[in-house]
């Protein structure tokens, strides 16, 4: 008698456990994506944009006319570095990828899932600032993710600002 | 709860006196919209994942036998049987008179493609990933998701090309303007056979094709009420 009560309690117990996991998993805000990955070049935000003040527009240049913002070609990074400290050992690096005609692989940092359609252009012309969803690029070393890219975090801005919030806005 | 409102109802216009059948828009669809291309295995199993499919039906006695085609795609019901039941609600109505399929949503009951008197929904039965053997899958668009295994689609009216038209007026502070935006389908007919427009507009060329005596819509008994109208007849039964 007084051990099946006994398994009573323990199978409550345990069901009380599990539930508790799940809403642990379901209520935080659970982000184990990487938010800043290490790059093939130490190549630093602070010192381009922040320092030197390059714009962003000038390197992610398709942002205000397509879906991805673009990172630029190494064409690019030599046009300049060709002549900006040539000797440095990253530039060698980078001077590298040049000669071997390869692309750099970047790694990144913010990436939505196939199913999800976010298009660049659409912010810029709403007139939103980079660091909105971005943070404080300028001041990075290396880019570390801010934004948790879930679609709560869409919603939230979206519903803000009037946006459309049609499913098929962003899952086509 | 405010409501969604929108300046268009898409809608489609197929004239039958002028489908030579010949294929095209099925070729396009499946081009345009990642739709995989299935193996005789899969065939012989009615497992087949078509977007638009021409039916095809013989009328008259030998000697005097004639084909008659029927291009059938989603017929974008306003009342749709396959929304009421999915219970997750990834088949759903947009704003804009589409029926939508939300992939990522899609729990793979089926209960959509069953419910659906057109028999228009497709679901995937296997993984395709060898559906585009390299170098294939360099033709796969970016712009839209490849669907996995164990999830509904069906045909959106190439939604990524209304979107791309919406953003690109919206940049401009106009509407999309008539004939600015097609599906894969009618961009490729030869015979033109397929008009794609905004049923909310009544000077659009869909909607003044819509409105010719020679219009039916499939099933309408049902009382589905599809955005897709067939246009047939006018005494040229016989050509
Ligand atoms: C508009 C010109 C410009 C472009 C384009 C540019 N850089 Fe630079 N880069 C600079 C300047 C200016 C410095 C600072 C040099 C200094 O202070 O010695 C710099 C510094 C660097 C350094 C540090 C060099 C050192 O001294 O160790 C690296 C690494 C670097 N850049 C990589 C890149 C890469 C990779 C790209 C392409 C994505 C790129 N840069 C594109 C102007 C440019
Ligand atoms: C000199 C060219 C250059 C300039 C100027 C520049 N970027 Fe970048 N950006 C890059 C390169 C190269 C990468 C890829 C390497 C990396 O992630 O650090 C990158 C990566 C990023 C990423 C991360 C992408 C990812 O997937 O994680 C963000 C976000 C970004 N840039 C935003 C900005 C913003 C905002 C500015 C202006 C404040 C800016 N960038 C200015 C060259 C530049
Ligand atoms: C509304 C929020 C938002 C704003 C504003 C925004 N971005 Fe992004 N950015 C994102 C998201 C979300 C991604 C991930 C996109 C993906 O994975 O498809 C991203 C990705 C990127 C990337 C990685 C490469 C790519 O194109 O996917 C770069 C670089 C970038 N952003 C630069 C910029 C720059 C520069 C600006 C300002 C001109 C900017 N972003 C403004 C949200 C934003
Ligand atoms: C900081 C606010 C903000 C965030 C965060 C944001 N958006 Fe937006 N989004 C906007 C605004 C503002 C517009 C412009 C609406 C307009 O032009 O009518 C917009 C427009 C869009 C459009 C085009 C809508 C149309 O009607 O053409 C899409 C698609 C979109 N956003 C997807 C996304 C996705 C996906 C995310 C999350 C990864 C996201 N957005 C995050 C503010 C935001
Ligand atoms: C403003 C853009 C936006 C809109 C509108 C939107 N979503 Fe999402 N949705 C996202 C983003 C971004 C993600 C990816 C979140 C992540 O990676 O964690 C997502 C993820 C999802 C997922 C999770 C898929 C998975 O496998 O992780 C589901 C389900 C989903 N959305 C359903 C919907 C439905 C249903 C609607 C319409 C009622 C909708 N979404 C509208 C942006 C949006």
């Amino acid at each position: 008698m007084k051990k099946t009560w006994l398994v009573g309690v323990l199978v409550v117990i345990m069901i009380g456990v599990v539930a508790a996991g799940l809403a642990l998993v379901y209520f935080l805000p659970l982000d184990l994506r990487e938010r800043s990955p290490l790059q093939p070049i130490d190549f630093s935000h602070k010192l381009h944009a922040g320092t030197n003040a390059i714009p962003c527009l000038f390197c992610h240049r398709s942002a205000t006319r397509s879906p991805v913002a673009g990172i630029p070609a190494v064409a690019d990074c030599r046009a300049c570095h060709q002549f900006i400290s040539p000797d440095a050992p990253e530039i060698r690096k980078l001077m590298g990828y040049w000669d071997r005609r390869e692309p750099i692989p970047w790694v990144r940092g913010h990436a939505l899932p196939d199913f999800v359609y976010f298009p660049h252009m659409m912010h810029i012309r709403a007139k939103l600032a980079c660091s909105t969803c971005h943070g404080e690029v300028a001041a990075m070393e290396r880019v570390t993710r801010t934004a948790s890219l879930k679609m709560g975090w869409c919603l939230g801005c979206h519903r803000q600002h009037k946006a459309s919030i049609d499913c098929w806005t962003c899952h086509i | 709860m405010e409501k969604i409102t929108s300046p268009y109802k898409w809608g489609m216009v197929i004239d039958l006196d002028r489908c030579t059948g010949c294929g095209a828009c099925v070729v396009a669809c499946q081009a345009e919209n990642n739709v995989a291309i299935c193996a005789k295995k899969e065939i012989n199993e009615g497992r087949n994942m078509h977007w638009l499919r021409i039916e095809r039906f013989w009328v008259g006695e030998y000697p005097d036998v004639r084909g008659r085609f029927l291009p059938v795609l989603c017929q974008h019901c306003h009342d749709a049987p396959c929304e009421p039941v999915c219970p997750v609600y990834a088949s759903y109505h947009n704003p804009d008179g589409l029926n939508g399929q939300v992939y990522n949503r899609c729990v793979g009951t089926r209960y959509c493609g069953n419910n659906c008197p057109y028999a228009v929904r497709v679901f995937n039965f296997y993984d395709h990933e060898h559906a585009w053997p390299k170098p294939l899958d360099n033709q796969l668009s970016p712009d839209i998701t490849v669907r996995s295994r164990g999830v509904m689609e069906k045909c959106t009216f190439c939604i990524q090309r209304i979107r791309r038209a919406k953003e690109e007026a919206k940049g401009e502070g106009r509407l999309i303007r008539d004939g600015e935006v097609q599906p894969a389908c009618a961009q490729t007919c030869p015979s033109e056979a397929l008009v794609f427009g905004n049923m909310a507009d009544p000077a659009s060329r869909a909607a003044r094709l819509a409105r010719s005596p020679r219009r039916f819509r499939l099933l309408e008994h049902l009382g589905t009420h599809p955005s897709v109208y067939y246009l047939k007849g006018g005494g040229r039964e016989h050509v």
